[in-house]
């Protein structure tokens, strides 16, 4: 079966005072439907460049990216913006509004789409439910710890259904036992509706957990990818190494089981 | 009653008699009259144009660069002018506008014309200070231009707008007592009429004090409506 997610070509540089910064140079990926697929590397390889290329909230210099059967590089800003509410987007700083409460957060993207009062009350319900937080409905995103942050955040973007969510570095900025738990709630909500995750990390703890496929990014180069396990066993890149020898030192030195390791 | 004839104390003792009140009261209610019109048309004109800075700034959700340089230069040259000279300028407008360039109205065309473009400036900053990844969170979502500004910055930068509108407030008021010497009327005109010219320093001491009563009030006021707003939101 073909990809759902396919991306070609993919190049992006940033211009600073008249040097040029190389971040993206000829990324090729595919994705299929359901997956939870990783894209791991260090700081600075274009992870986040990459995934927010998906949906253009950073423009490519060239290359070619689709979602199914759309070109999502080939839309215009009106198709663009109606094609966003259907792919979800988590962050590392959550990025909730503050000024609203949870309940209003998840609100959010369902006004946009002009559903009725009383359909948005249910959908905000359900997702409460579905991310462990039906008691927080009314509190403000300030009271909030930064897991439940996520799982609000995690809510926000599933509101609309999704066929597509992109996580940037969402449980890097979470403690252990939280990262935990949202990597938990990523893997069920992937199997409960089915919705495709991209999952940019730099912890390897992370991307083995849930992810099936991890593509290694390493100075805007993908210079390997496949199943996790085999990469995991015999890595062939360069990151790929560092990652598994430092894994392995950290999971020798510490008993804790949490994602936080790398 | 003037220091240099009595004591200090008889002079302050005097400055809450009726006598000096009696003066001073229907001044006062000039004063409010202007600071609260004038402070109306700052807020609206003023939320207004800093939106409006905002969205086409290089960093905002519409940038329109010809559009920007242009407005932020009118902007610059307004806020550069000393709020006297301002006064002085606005003159001959208010004659235009109004048919007379003295009086409680015609100042406060010279109140918003030094006031707006400082208070838009301050509401752009708090439009400025907030996170950007908020704004990409409402752009992922697929929020329009207007939804974004409306419905995610402006809510997101209230606690800053009202801490702003404090800050010009006092500017206004402020203002006014000095625009009360070019013919305006109100606390200042008793300052300089009484207790400079004529050395009425009772006056003087009254219309000090009402002064500060009102920035007091005015940032009293300020502080806990922001801070009421924090709290409600946890973000303090």
């Amino acid at each position: 079966m073909s990809a759902y997610i396919r991306i070609k070509d993919l190049h992006k540089s940033f211009h600073n005072k008249g040097e040029v910064n190389h971040v993206l140079s000829g990324i090729d990926l595919e994705i299929n439907k359901g997956e939870i697929y990783g894209v791991v590397g260090f700081s600075g390889a274009g992870k986040s460049t990459l995934v927010r290329c998906i949906n253009r909230l950073e423009e490519p210099d060239s290359g070619k990216v689709w979602i199914g059967d759309t070109e999502i590089t080939a839309l215009n800003k009106k198709q663009l913006t109606l094609r966003r509410q259907k792919i979800g987007m988590i962050f590392q700083q959550f990025n909730l509004f503050d000024s609203m409460t949870v309940s209003q957060n998840i609100a959010y993207s369902l006004k946009l789409v002009g559903t009725s009062k009383k359909q948005i009350t249910a959908k905000v319900d359900k997702l409460l439910e579905l991310v462990g937080l039906s008691d927080k409905k009314n509190a403000y995103p300030g009271s909030l710890s930064g897991g439940q942050k996520q799982r609000v955040g995690i809510a926000r973007a599933l509101a609309n259904d999704p066929d597509v969510l992109l996580s940037d570095e969402a449980t890097s900025a979470l403690d252990p036992v939280s990262t935990l738990s949202i990597l938990d709630l990523l893997e069920h909500i992937n199997d409960e509706l089915g919705v495709t995750i991209i999952m940019i990390t730099h912890e390897l703890e992370a991307a083995k957990r849930i992810c099936k496929k991890i593509a290694v990014l390493e100075n805007g180069v993908i210079t390997e990818k496949g199943n996790t396990r085999d990469i995991f066993l015999d890595p062939k890149s360069n990151t790929g190494k560092i990652f598994l020898e430092v894994y392995k030192e950290f999971s020798q030195e510490n008993t804790f089981t949490g994602g936080g390791g790398i | 009653m003037s220091l240099s004839k009595y004591p200090f104390w008889e002079v302050v003792k005097h400055a809450f008699s009726s006598e000096v009140w009696d003066t001073l009261w229907p001044a006062v209610w000039d004063t409010l009259y202007m600071v609260a019109l004038s402070a109306l048309i700052t807020l609206v004109l003023g939320v207004l144009l800093g939106i409006g800075l905002s969205i086409i700034s290089k960093e905002g959700v519409r940038p329109i660069p010809v559009l920007n340089e242009t407005a932020g230069t009118i902007v610059n040259c307004l806020r550069s002018l000393p709020q006297m000279i301002m006064i002085i300028i606005t003159l001959p407008l208010a004659r235009m506008l109004l048919g007379q360039s003295y009086g409680v109205n015609a100042c406060i065309i010279a109140l918003a014309a030094s006031c707006i473009p400082m208070y838009a400036r301050l509401v752009q900053g708090a439009f400025v200070e907030i996170p950007k990844g908020k704004i990409e969170a409402a752009k992922a979502m697929g929020s329009s231009s207007a939804t974004i500004v409306f419905r995610v910055m402006l809510p997101e930068a209230i606690p800053s707008i009202i801490r702003g509108f404090t800050v010009a407030l006092i500017g206004i008021i402020s203002m006014t007592a000095l625009a009360g010497s070019f013919g305006a009327g109100g606390i200042g005109d008793i300052a300089v009429r009484f207790g400079f010219n004529r050395f009425y320093h009772d006056m003087l001491i009254a219309s000090v004090l009402v002064l500060i009563i009102m920035v007091e009030i005015a940032q009293v006021f300020g502080d806990l409506i922001s801070g009421l707003i924090l709290r409600k939101r946890h973000l303090v």
